[in-house]
């Protein structure tokens, strides 16, 4: 689904990734974990096409789409959710579903007035469906920005659906949530691999990390330590270095 | 002069400060969504209006032809602004696209002055029936024309902004635009877009401006621009119902300045209606009320 090849990203004289490798199935829940300012960020931003690679590949479906331009990669089937929500918070949460779910990229074939001044209707059902999978189809009319933090998280997740994304990109989804948000988000996310989706999961809550994926990668200081199951992963000693410090 | 004078007066330039209106939208829908301020708007929105003379006095066309052609002329000078102004010109900069465009604003006017050789140049009316009688009032037939012409342009504009994927991709692109691109939104297009939908809306402008006038001159740039701006800034920058609001007041203002003193006294008392506002209410008619710090 998604194969990243020696990926180095350097700023300035900073190397924030240095050469990682993984590949992540169709159909499989991938973590990636790491101490902070271990490089995770930087490659969701490299993956989502915010930033552009000091070199390697990244292939999607066997496409290098590493020099693809940003609003592109969603109609490839790329879409994502930031650790810091940004969401349209002077726009409706309908219509932050809307402009995932309508566009533009997605209507390619569909001429100028029709992608730009075209009216809402068929995108209604798919968008009701993901108001409901995420609880917030009472607030539908409701200014994003007027919405508690739990909610924002939801919107989210379900405007990152509403695009339509064959891999999705989970920015720590549940920073700043409490237990039992975290016992939803935990949830959400099988019943999202049950409905076929592939996801990369960034998290720092380890217990949800373990809990939900399938393989993980480690990363420090811009490389990549270990990789494997959740199990492995917990026994291996050079990943409680990272998180512990050597000789801890 | 006598109370019905004054009220004839302000009727005038209410009618008239529609065009005002939609001048300040111009500037306040670009300051909305690339939070800069695009100076040439209004001389830009008159060349369009001097495009559309072309069309009668060059290619033989029908009189009516040249409100159709000012407006196309318009948008394609808004979307050239876009690339010679804004597109390659490092936006981080502050100070970058304000030079940019009041270089633009000074080459068009060059242009337009070079093309007419400085003569004033003669715009029809949009209407030329009897004026309509309201009691002791008289509503110029044309006005009336100018007025609603800019009102429906402003309906169109609204339902564009509120009711389609290009209004809402504009006010997104403005607030997030990191995550707008991740939605397939590419930020040029949408930035082309809104200076093409400016423009648009300045050759309307510049068109009832002509109208109503009788002519366009070169003159009437600078006035224009600097009208625009008060009425941004009254209206409060980015707020288009601000600057509907701020353009009908700034209309019905100057004409009653013109009727209590003089016309050559009005746009002394229109300038010290910007410092007052500024002063008092510098976020604009629709912000609150603040102290100053």
């Amino acid at each position: 689904m998604l194969e990243v090849r020696g990926l180095v990203k350097h700023f300035g004289g900073v190397r924030a990734v240095d050469g990682i490798d993984f590949a992540i199935r169709p159909g499989e829940v991938f973590g990636l974990i790491g101490p902070n300012g271990s490089g995770k960020s930087t490659t969701v931003n490299l993956v989502c096409g915010l930033y552009a690679p000091t070199q390697g590949q990244i292939l999607f479906q066997g496409q290098d789409i590493a020099r693809v331009a940003t609003h592109k990669r969603l109609s490839l089937g790329l879409a994502r959710t930031f650790q810091n929500i940004r969401l349209f918070t002077n726009l409706t949460v309908w219509e932050n579903l809307w402009m995932a779910e309508n566009a533009p990229a997605h209507r390619a074939e569909a001429g100028f007035l029709k992608r730009w001044v075209g009216g809402r209707g068929n995108a209604r059902e798919r968008i009701s469906q993901a108001l409901e999978f995420s609880g917030l189809a009472h607030r539908a009319d409701d200014l994003a920005g007027s919405l508690a933090f739990g909610e924002q998280r939801r919107l989210e997740l379900a405007r990152a659906l509403a695009a339509r994304p064959r891999l999705l990109l989970l920015d720590e989804p549940a920073a700043g949530m409490n237990a039992e948000e975290i016992a939803q988000l935990d949830e959400r996310i099988r019943m999202l691999q049950q409905q076929g989706y592939t996801i990369l999961l960034i998290e720092h809550h380890m217990e949800l990390v373990m809990a939900v994926t399938d393989r993980i990668c480690v990363l420090n200081f811009g490389r990549k330590i270990a990789e494997g199951t959740p199990a492995q992963v917990q026994a291996d000693p050079a990943v409680r270095d990272a998180y512990l410090g050597t000789g801890a | 002069m006598g109370f019905v004078d004054y009220v004839q007066a302000i009727i005038d330039g209410l009618l008239f400060g529609t065009t005002y209106s939609l001048i300040g939208i111009g500037f306040t829908l670009v300051f909305g969504v690339m939070h800069k301020i695009n100076m040439s708007y209004a001389a830009a929105s008159l060349a369009g209006a001097y495009c559309g003379l072309i069309g009668p006095q060059m290619l033989g066309l029908p009189p009516w032809s040249v409100f159709p052609l000012s407006i196309v002329a318009a948008g394609v000078i808004g979307y050239v602004i876009y690339l010679t102004c804004f597109r390659f010109i490092p936006l981080a900069s502050p100070l970058a696209t304000l030079m940019s465009t009041v270089g633009m604003l000074l080459l068009v006017d060059e242009i337009v002055v070079h093309a007419t050789a400085g003569m004033p140049q003669n715009y029809p009316a949009i209407y030329d029936g009897d004026p309509i009688e309201l009691g002791p009032f008289i509503l110029r037939a044309d006005l009336v024309g100018v007025f609603l012409i800019c009102v429906v342009a402003m309906a169109v504009l609204l339902a564009l902004l509120y009711r389609t994927r290009l209004g809402m991709a504009t006010r997104a692109v403005a607030q997030q635009p990191v995550a707008a691109q991740l939605c397939g939104m590419r930020l040029q297009a949408v930035n082309g877009l809104t200076f093409v939908v400016a423009g648009l809306l300045g050759g309307v402008a510049g068109a009832m401006i002509g109208a109503s006038v009788g002519m366009l001159s070169p003159l009437i740039a600078g006035t224009i621009t600097v009208k625009g701006l008060i009425v941004t800034v009254i209206g409060g920058l980015g707020s288009i119902p601000g600057a509907i609001v701020a353009g009908l007041l700034v209309g019905a203002a100057e004409n009653l300045f013109q009727a209590v003193r003089n016309v050559t006294e009005r746009d002394i008392y229109v300038m010290l209606l910007l410092f007052a506002f500024l002063v008092l209410r510098p976020g604009g008619l629709f912000a609150a009320a603040r102290g100053r710090d």
